[in-house]
């Protein structure tokens, strides 16, 4: 296997007495859909905030495409191509779904801090913000307040703006969490459109979710990585079973 | 939309513009007053409506403004080579200097924390401004003279006036094109969620100093106004009451729309000039409608004509007209009926009545409106009572009829959102 | 000399910390338990003080400092009840500026009522004796009697948030609103309690205070602020926090006063003393002159390195 674009090795996160993250170690291949599941407490969101840069490791390394960005700022590890999404939505609620898929292609394209300009007359800034809200499928929604939209709706925005930056490496956090199933086969088929040419890792509850979208899998188990593996094998792996999937089903 | 803002522009530029050499003394002074604290109210929302922070210590930056620009023309008395109508911009650059340094700590902290530390900067100068005498000229102030330049002799209030008027339009034109840039639509998002516009590959302590300096600077160039027309500053200048004024202005005329402050700030220091006369409870009045708007209308009066605005179509006019009558009158009533219990009580609770009182060795009837009251009568507290309960009575029934008018009218604003 | 103005220094300190720990007691309590910075607490003080002024004008001095709590502590609650809880669902922004708001409408009232100049409230003569003399100065009992209430109100506070069960449902109720509730506890009710005896302690400090330090429509402001600086340097929400940053303030005031440190006095030390009084400007600036900024550097210093201020929990 080639360099991975994102790797862990053996990574640490404790808050006082309490070791969240002991030793996590991952590695994503460039261009795979990876998932990251798990009990309750294992650790899943803490690790999603280690990455991106929310918190700083305890101790171990984080590397993307071979660089280190444990402790660097979020804002930095975004610019470095890698842009996460939230599981309680985090959108910009007085702003229109346009600008707020604008604010990251925006970012995009390098103008942060730029009062020399109209907004308005950007122009491959605003075409690619407009054709990003189309792939998200909120065309028609183009103007409406994001603080306006449905819950699913709000989900599918949160899945653009993470995207609208450009990076290559796409987290997500819970991306279905909340929805009906039929709202939730929609948001797959979403994902997988959108994350075609892109790295995914993201964390899930819906199994049927996992196991239809993603290539690998990896389990979280007490702030450790008990098995990487394709869907099958870790639908195989006894241990995972016993620590995760058992529980689940009964 | 396009020509609304244009006959708005109009309505009001036209008589800022025509009027004003008309007008007595005493209000062309009020509308260079008017003038200085529309421009720093808005400088000031810049910071508080589109960025989300609420600055309790914005007068540092009126201040600083106001005595650097005393310094300028204290210069310029002494033969410096600056335009007289150039002044300002010493305040302007000023407030920006310090506004980069105030704002870096600053912007460290968000919320209330925030709040507290722009509180405690403006207090730091204002303590430290009455024992700094070459900065700030001490417990006395600085005071200096304009010159006269290119045929100009600016000695006359008019002169001020246009010249304010000219400064204050430049400025909010800037400050509105600013509303336009690309920053201007990333400030929206740092009020919004600061946290998810730094996940999204912004450095957002630098872009937070970035508003916050430039509404520095803006608040600037209103206390270098204020120092060009005066002609004086003093350490009061940094006080908490002027922090307190523009936070006033700014919420009763509405943070949520550009113009907002500006209406605030206008009726306000209108308001003040036309019953600074009348009554000396005018504060009173001012803090009851702050809160009320806070409680009531916490969009402010801007907010609530742009609401209006936004709904033109879908409000059925007819329908409201009378409920909106109602309202109006509702809202005198009460309005009549507490100014009268107050104005009587600050009649009754005058050193000037105490002496009467004393005289006649009783309660004596007060004059009050013309007529005598008795300050024992029923009758005299009934009356004003009657009528805001009456006007209670009548704002809570018109607001029924209201309420649902308006639901009707916003469920099919968003419906028209969706097919569209 | 310089152990009589230790001492006198100290003593004088000790009071003037007292009164802001009172005043502060209630903010801190207020910020802690429901996270609303109180601008109108200064005002619940200046409410308590005009308050005693009446009812001792008409020579009921003690039903004065009974009623003041009483009545200042009931308008807390009608405060609480009727105004902040309808912007409660704003947010914290709201709620700051409605108590900003009502501090301007207390001020305003009370010129009304009172005119705009300080008036004349004094402690009952039976109170205005020497409790000791030191250095040739007589001491006042009524100080002694400022900073016993104080230490009195502090352990009172302090058992009661520690040692019963009001305490631990008011923690709950902070901390977790929707479990407390489910637990069967009244949170709107408790929120109602804390911002009553907040102003209530305000009150009671205003009561006693008023009659030794001037009572003016001023007075809010003028403490308004420094109690600011006190409940943020103590740590906002930390009861032992305000004590020890009031008596820090109280005493660092009294001995700035009485000290005329500058800038340069400190260079003499290595020789630059001359340099630095041509200088001028802030160098010869002495610390009794800018002893009124001190504590606003101080509250920033803390805000930007430790909001969590000296005793807080939190950062």
């Amino acid at each position: 296997m080639s360099t991975p674009v994102l790797e862990l090795r053996d990574v640490h996160k404790a808050f006082g007495a309490a070791r969240i993250i002991q030793g996590a170690e991952l590695a994503v291949a460039r261009g795979e859909r990876h998932a990251v599941i798990g009990p309750n407490g294992a650790g899943k969101s803490t690790l999603f905030n280690l990455i991106s840069g929310m918190f700083t490791p305890s101790s171990g390394e984080i590397r993307l495409a071979g660089r280190r960005i444990d402790g660097l700022d979020a804002n930095a590890i975004n610019r470095l191509g890698l842009s996460r999404s939230f599981q309680i939505t985090n959108v910009f609620a007085r702003m229109s779904v346009f600008e707020n898929i604008r604010i990251g292609v925006m970012a995009r394209h390098g103008i942060r801090f730029d009062l020399l300009r109209r907004a308005a007359a950007m122009r491959a800034v605003n075409e690619q913000a407009q054709a990003l809200v189309e792939r998200v499928r909120l065309a028609g929604r183009r103007d409406t307040l994001a603080g306006d939209l449905a819950y699913s709706e709000q989900r599918a925005l949160e899945i653009g703006m993470t995207l609208s930056t450009g990076a290559e490496v796409i987290l997500l956090d819970e991306p279905t969490a909340g929805m009906s199933r039929e709202e939730t086969a929609h948001a797959v088929e979403l994902m997988r459109d959108l994350t075609k040419d892109k790295t995914l890792l993201v964390v899930e509850h819906d199994m049927d979710v996992v196991f239809g979208l993603c290539d690998r899998i990896s389990v979280l188990v007490y702030g450790k990585i008990l098995a990487t593996g394709t869907p099958a094998e870790i639908r195989a792996d006894r241990r995972v079973q016993e620590a995760y999937l058992g529980e689940e089903a009964a | 939309m396009r020509r609304h803002h244009l006959l708005l522009l109009v309505l009001v530029a036209l008589p800022l513009l025509v009027l004003p050499p008309f007008l007595s003394l005493g209000l062309q002074n009020t509308l260079v007053s008017m003038l200085v604290a529309a421009l720093f109210a808005v400088s000031f929302n810049l910071l508080m409506g589109q960025g989300g922070m609420l600055s309790f210590g914005h007068a540092a930056f009126f201040g600083i403004g106001a005595f650097a620009t005393l310094h300028l023309m204290l210069a310029v008395e002494d033969g410096l080579g600056v335009p007289t109508p150039l002044l300002p911009l010493a305040g302007g650059l000023a407030g920006l200097g310090l506004g980069l340094v105030a704002g870096y700590f600053a912007t460290m902290r968000a919320g209330v924390y925030f709040s507290l530390v722009t509180l405690a900067l403006a207090e730091l100068l204002h303590t430290l401004a009455p024992q700094w005498d070459g900065m700030f000229g001490g417990e006395a102030g600085m005071s200096s003279m304009r010159m006269p330049w290119g045929g100009l002799v600016f000695g006359s209030v008019l002169e001020v006036y246009y010249l304010s008027l000219a400064w204050v339009a430049l400025c909010l034109l800037l400050l509105w094109a600013y509303t336009r840039t690309p920053f201007g639509r990333l400030t929206l998002a740092l009020r919004d969620n600061e946290q998810r516009v730094r996940f999204m590959g912004y450095d957002t302590h630098k872009a937070r100093l970035v508003v916050f300096a430039v509404s520095a600077m803006f608040s600037g160039v209103a206390g270098g106004l204020l120092a060009f027309s005066n002609e004086v500053a003093n350490y009061t200048t940094f006080g908490m009451p002027v922090s307190a004024q523009v936070v006033l202005h700014t919420f009763i005329g509405g943070s949520t729309v550009f113009l907002g402050p500006v209406v605030g700030a206008a009726v306000l220091t209108l308001f003040a000039f036309f019953v600074s006369d009348l009554t000396r409870s005018w504060l009173l009045y001012q803090g009851v409608l702050f809160v009320l708007v806070m409680l009531y209308a916490p969009l402010g009066i801007g907010g609530i004509v742009e609401l209006h605005l936004r709904h033109m179509r879908e409000l059925r006019w007819r329908a409201l007209a009378g409920p909106y009558l109602g309202a109006a009158v509702a809202g005198l009533l009460i309005a009549a009926g507490f100014v009268f219990v107050i104005e009587s009580l600050a009649v009754l609770f005058s050193s000037d009545y105490a002496v009467l009182r004393r005289d006649a060795g009783g309660l004596p009837p007060f004059p009050f409106l013309g007529t005598e009251w008795q300050p024992l009568s029923p009758l005299t507290w009934l009356a004003p009572l009657l009528a805001m309960a009456a006007g209670g009575w009548l704002a809570s029934r018109a607001g029924r009829r209201i309420a649902p008018l308006w639901d009707e009218a916003r469920r099919v604003h968003t419906q028209g959102g969706e097919t569209a | 000399m310089l152990m009589e103005f230790l001492v006198v220094s100290v003593l004088n300190g000790a009071i003037y910390g007292m009164l802001l720990f009172m005043v502060s007691a209630g903010l801190t309590l207020i910020f802690g338990m429901m996270g609303v910075l109180n601008f109108a607490h200064a005002s619940f003080y200046m409410l308590g003080a005009y308050i005693a002024y009446t009812l001792s004008a008409l020579g009921h001095f003690w039903l004065g400092l009974l009623l003041a709590p009483v009545l200042v502590g009931l308008l807390g609650v009608l405060v609480e009840r009727f105004l902040l809880r309808r912007v409660h669902a704003f947010g914290h922004a709201h709620e700051l500026l409605l108590t900003f708001g009502l501090a301007f409408i207390f001020e305003e009232l009370v010129k009304l009522f009172y005119g705009n100049f300080p008036v004349d409230y004094r402690m009952p003569e039976a109170l205005r004796f020497t409790a000791f003399t030191v250095f040739g100065t007589d001491y006042p009992f009524y100080r002694l009697f400022i900073g016993g209430t104080a230490i009195a109100m502090f352990a009172l506070l302090y058992l009661l948030l520690s040692r019963t069960r009001v305490g631990l449902v008011v923690r709950a109720a902070e901390r977790l609103p929707q479990t407390a509730e489910a637990l069967g506890h009244n949170v709107p009710l408790v929120f109602m309690g804390v911002f009553g005896t907040g102003a209530a302690l305000a009150g009671l400090a205003g009561g006693v205070a008023g009659a030794f330090f001037p009572t003016s429509p001023n007075m809010a402001l003028e403490l308004g602020v420094i109690v600011f600086v006190v409940v943020v340097v103590g740590g906002l929400g930390s009861l032992e926090g305000s004590l020890l940053a009031s008596l820090m303030i109280g005493l660092f005031s009294s001995f700035a006063v009485g000290l005329d440190w500058s800038l340069a006095g400190a260079l003499d030390a290595v020789g630059l003393g001359g340099w630095a009084r041509e200088m001028g400007g802030l160098m010869t600036t002495t610390l009794s002159s800018i002893a009124g900024s001190v504590p606003f550097l101080l509250m920033l210093v803390v805000l930007l390195l430790r909001p969590a201020g000296l005793m807080g929990e939190r950062s």
